[in-house]
Parts: C-alpha cells; sequence; structure tokens
C-alpha cells in the first residue's frame, strides 16, 4: 500500500469517496490505494473502517467518489464475490446451524461442486482449528470460535482478497496470538492479500508493516508503520506530571528545546508539559528532578490512547 | 456467471431457507394453529348436520379468510427483514449471486414452508370436521382437494406480498398486520369496484368457481375463475420483480 500512484497494480484503489447516512458522515473524501500482501487498517471505533469495508463489498454505495476493487467497480457486482472472501466484525453466523451447516451454505452460494466443497471445508476446519467444533451449533460457539469459523467461511472458496473486520475484537490474548499467526500465514503461505481492520495498532504491527491510518472518515495516513511512527513523533505529546516543587520543575522544563509548552492545572501541584520528543523528555527527567529536588507523585500521557494519535496527525 | 451457477446458488438458498423455516422456532405458532383449527372444526363437525356445507363454509373463514395472510404474514414479514436487521444476511450479499436471484432464493422457501404448513393446518381442520360423520369420503375428499390447491396457491401469492413488503418497509410486521388484519378485512365492505382490490377476493372467486358446497358456491361477488386466476399470476410476478429489484438496489448498512 502506497499513497503514491506507482509501483504495482493496486487491489483496491478508492478516490475522493464519501458516504455519508443522513447527518452522520461515515467517509469523507477518502483516498487510498492497497497493494498486494497485508494491508492493516487501523482507526478508533466509529472512524469509517467498517464504512470502507461495506463499499469495496458492494453492499453500500458511495454517496461521491469512485472505489475500484481488483479493477472493477464493486457496487452491485456480484460476480466480483467470487475473488473476495469477507469476515464481518459483527456476529453474522446462523445460530441454528453448525459451523459445517455454515459453511456447506457459504460453498453452495459460491457455486462450488459438492464433491469438492467437502474436500475444501475439511482443508479450512483444519487450517483454522475448529475440528473438533465443527459439528456443534455455532450459537454455542466461544467468541474465538466464531472469529475461526467466520474466517474459514471467508477462505473457503479461496479468494484472491480476504478482507477481515476487526478479527481480533472480543478475542482473549491466546486467540489473539493463533489468529495473528493464522493470518500471517494465509498471506505467506496461501497466498491470499489480505486486508485487517482493528483499533489497536500494535496488533496490526504484529501482523504487518503496511497500514494505513483512518480517521474521522479519511486516511490520514498510509504507509510503512515506522514512517508513521516518525509522523506521530514529530507531533508534540502532552504529559501530566503531578506532585510538590513543581514550579521550579516547570522552569527548568521550559529551558529544554524539546519541551514546547508547561501549563499549570488549578492548584499548580500539577502541570501539563507540552513535548516535542518523547523519548529525549523521558530520558532527561530523572536528571531534571533531581536537580530542583521537586517530588513528582505521578506522571502519564494523555496521549496513549489512539484517538489522541490521530488528533494529533490531523492536526484537530 | 451462468444458469448452472444461477440455479445452483438458488438451491442453496432454498434449501438452507426452507429447512429454517419449516423446523425452527416458527413452527410452535403454526402447531397451536393447527390445534386450534383441529379443535374448532372437530367440535364445529360434532355439531353438523349438513357436514359439505358447513365444512366448506368453516374452511373458507378459518383458512382461506383469516389463517392463510395471517400465517404468511408471520414467515413473510421477518425471513429476510430478520436478516437484513442481524446482518446475516451479509453471507447472502457477499456470494457471487446477482441480489435478484438471492431474492428468488427467499421466495421459494417461504412459499414451500407456508404452503407445507397451510396443507398441515387445513389437513388437521378436515380430519378433525369429517372424522365426525365417519371420514373422509369422495365429495369431502374433493372439497379437501380444492382447498390444499387454493392454500397452496394462496401461499405462494401472499408469500409474494408479505416478502416484497419485508425489504419495501423497515417494519413490515407493522404493515402486515394492517393488510391482512384491516385492508382484507374492511375493504370488502366497501361500496364499488375497492372491494375486489384484495388477494382474498381473487383467491375466493377462484374457490367460488371450484367449490360446490357453502356459501361460496354461489357468493354473488365472485370474480371470474381465469380473471381471477390470471390476476392472481400476474401480481405475484409484479411482486417477485419489484421485491427482487428493490433488494439489489438496497444498501444493507
Amino acid at each position: 500500500m502506497m499513497p503514491l500512484e506507482n509501483g504495482p497494480a493496486p487491489i483496491i484503489q478508492a478516490r475522493a469517496l464519501s458516504k455519508w447516512y443522513g447527518q452522520v458522515i461515515g467517509l469523507n473524501n477518502f483516498a487510498l490505494r492497497v497493494l498486494p500482501g497485508i494491508t492493516g487498517i487501523v482507526g478508533p471505533n466509529g472512524s469509517g473502517k467498517s464504512t470502507f469495508f461495506k463499499l469495496v463489498l458492494g453492499l453500500i454505495k458511495p454517496n461521491s467518489g469512485t472505489v475500484t476493487v481488483l479493477g472493477k467497480n464493486p457496487w452491485k457486482n456480484s460476480d466480483l464475490h467470487s475473488k473476495i472472501g469477507f469476515c464481518p466484525d459483527y456476529e453474522s453466523l446462523p445460530l441454528d446451524s453448525t459451523g459445517r451447516e455454515y459453511l456447506t451454505l457459504i460453498g453452495r452460494l459460491h457455486m462450488m461442486p459438492s464433491s469438492a466443497l467437502s474436500k475444501r471445508i475439511e482443508e479450512v476446519i483444519r487450517l483454522v482449528e475448529m475440528s473438533k467444533a465443527a459439528d456443534r451449533k455455532t450459537g454455542g460457539y466461544s467468541k474465538g470460535m466464531k472469529q475461526r469459523i467466520k474466517i474459514a467461511g471467508a477462505l473457503l472458496h479461496d479468494p484472491e482478497l480476504l478482507i477481515l473486520d476487526e478479527p481480533l475484537s472480543g478475542t482473549d490474548p491466546l486467540v489473539r496470538k493463533d489468529l495473528i499467526d493464522l493470518i500471517k500465514r494465509l498471506n505467506k503461505e496461501h497466498g491470499h492479500d489480505v486486508i485487517v481492520s482493528s483499533h489497536v495498532l500494535f496488533e496490526i504491527e504484529r501482523m504487518t508493516h503496511n497500514v494505513a491510518l483512518v480517521y474521522r472518515g479519511r486516511a490520514v495516513a498510509a504507509g510503512d508503520i515506522s514512517e508513521i511512527r516518525n509522523l506521530i513523533d514529530r507531533h508534540p505529546h502532552n504529559i501530566i506530571i503531578e506532585g510538590e516543587g513543581t514550579i521550579a520543575l516547570a522552569k527548568v522544563l521550559l529551558d529544554q528545546d524539546y519541551v514546547v509548552s508547561v501549563a499549570f492545572n488549578g492548584d499548580k501541584s500539577s502541570m501539563t508539559v507540552q513535548v516535542s520528543k518523547p523519548d529525549d523528555f523521558f530520558n532527561g527527567l530523572p536528571a531534571l528532578i533531581e536537580k530542583t529536588q521537586c517530588s513528582v507523585n505521578k506522571m502519564y500521557s494523555l496521549d496513549d490512547n489512539l484517538e489522541a494519535v490521530f488528533k494529533y496527525i490531523v492536526g484537530w | 456467471m451462468n444458469l448452472k451457477s444461477v440455479l445452483a446458488g438458488i438451491y442453496a438458498l432454498t434449501y438452507h431457507s426452507t429447512k429454517k423455516l419449516i423446523l425452527g422456532r416458527k413452527a410452535v405458532i403454526t402447531l397451536l394453529v393447527a390445534i386450534f383449527v383441529g379443535a374448532v372444526m372437530g367440535y364445529a363437525g360434532s355439531m353438523s348436520d349438513d357436514p359439505l356445507d358447513d365444512g366448506t363454509n368453516l374452511m373458507d373463514t378459518l383458512i382461506l379468510f383469516f389463517f392463510m395472510p395471517v400465517m404468511a404474514m408471520i414467515f413473510g414479514s421477518s425471513l429476510m427483514r430478520d436478516e437484513i436487521d442481524d446482518k446475516s444476511i451479509t453471507h447472502v450479499a457477499t456470494a457471487p449471486l446477482d441480489r435478484a436471484f438471492s431474492y428468488v432464493g427467499y421466495y421459494l422457501p417461504l412459499g414451500i414452508a407456508v404452503s407445507v404448513w397451510m396443507v398441515v393446518i387445513t389437513s388437521v381442520g378436515m380430519l378433525a370436521f369429517f372424522g365426525q360423520h365417519g371420514g373422509i369420503g369422495p365429495q369431502s375428499l374433493e372439497i379437501y382437494a380444492q382447498f390444499v390447491s387454493l392454500v397452496v396457491i394462496g401461499s405462494f401469492v401472499y408469500s409474494s406480498l408479505f416478502l416484497a413488503i419485508s425489504v419495501l418497509f423497515p417494519k413490515p410486521v407493522l404493515v402486515g398486520l394492517f393488510y391482512a388484519f384491516i385492508w382484507e378485512a374492511g375493504i370488502a365492505s366497501l361500496p364499488g369496484a375497492i372491494q375486489n382490490a384484495s388477494i382474498k377476493h381473487y383467491l375466493r372467486s377462484v374457490a367460488s368457481g371450484w367449490l360446490d358446497f357453502g356459501d361460496i358456491s354461489t357468493w354473488s361477488h365472485a370474480s371470474s375463475v381465469g380473471g381471477s386466476a390470471a390476476l392472481l399470476l400476474g401480481l405475484t410476478v409484479f411482486l417477485l420483480l419489484l421485491g427482487a429489484y428493490v433488494f439489489r438496489e438496497k444498501e444493507l448498512a
């Protein structure tokens, strides 16, 4: 995935894509090129990730702009679905069916011949490690099992492109690790191009270096994750320091070139320090505390959440 | 997409949804209706001195007039709407089958399931009624066969209506209730040609031409059998095309 129009042909290309639901904006002038491989779409809840996927799948149509998937417009293009596998972030399994019955329905809807279908169902069930539970009703599955069987459904017809919307959400750490390994294998060993979304940046980092950051309906950054991290680091971070004698600390902090501003909060026992280079700040702080003989009781960053990271990037 | 692939997709949906409708939780409603119809007709049968006319009148009132549209509404207005609302329709909407054909894949199982259940209810009612008169003879068997044919036709016509309503309106049950209980029940009492503006009118018109017993056989407002059958067929095709078009254009947010 690259922000510029060069290199290999994109599997997805969105240009000036906008979608709104009444007064609510889902996507706003969204532009993105997704290249083959694993691509992570990262953004907070409600940022527009699922809306983007729905447009890619042709479930909804854009109000303006265009999107092409494997070179084709997805709206009312059911043939394209034979090349795409989709694992939604919501509960979409028929709860009164077993995992195997669900997969059989998916396979038949993809017009797979019966003999090939049975064999393929066994393969994908093994791949997602659901052999023991495949004949149980999906209504009794755990969250992790549901995610696995949904991924199996997305994989069943051996699509070129896999779209996994928040596949790790609601799963425990062990299942997360398994799913992350599975997603990596699907690309590396089975050759599927994978687009995977999450609102947790570090989860995506474990799967791929190609990331697009989506915020308030826009793709605010796209590229290698190290470039995005650099971009984030170029913006000031807000750090709260609480303690006694912080006025002296504030004075010396203002002399540091990595400190942008210092502001006291209420009773002067708490201050907000805005820093341009967080690493330099955290490395230099112990010496400054010692020098000013102040007592720091508590220190935390306001910017440890993804929302803050996006605010930095878009300048809001 | 070739014809074989389309038929395979429609078959897959039909098989899955028929199983779901016939063996699902709504089967309990059908069994309760069957028990109710059986009890009412069994009691009426024990009181009747003129079983062929009384049996026909009861079947007309209970089955054609009341339970036929109600059962189609119960199954039809929720089949697709529930899947759209809980998003379980995603696996259909992301399959390589044009949505217009997917719609047919919902219509067929709906028509089949409503037919199956209505035939069961009709059979229970007939057995309960004529069982009080020494079983089903040749004439009562003919009445039974005619009602079975009518409920099968009615099932497919009403299914096309309520399935179309389920993709046209966000609250199809309310629209379905209005149609089944207010429009169909009230329209017949209005003066002029508007009293013909219901599926029930044309279904009963066909019944009027077929049946030799009961008040329906001498119904003065009946339209011609051929015209009624053609109108029901035309309406079914129109509603199918309308529903398929709306579903194809529908955004599944």
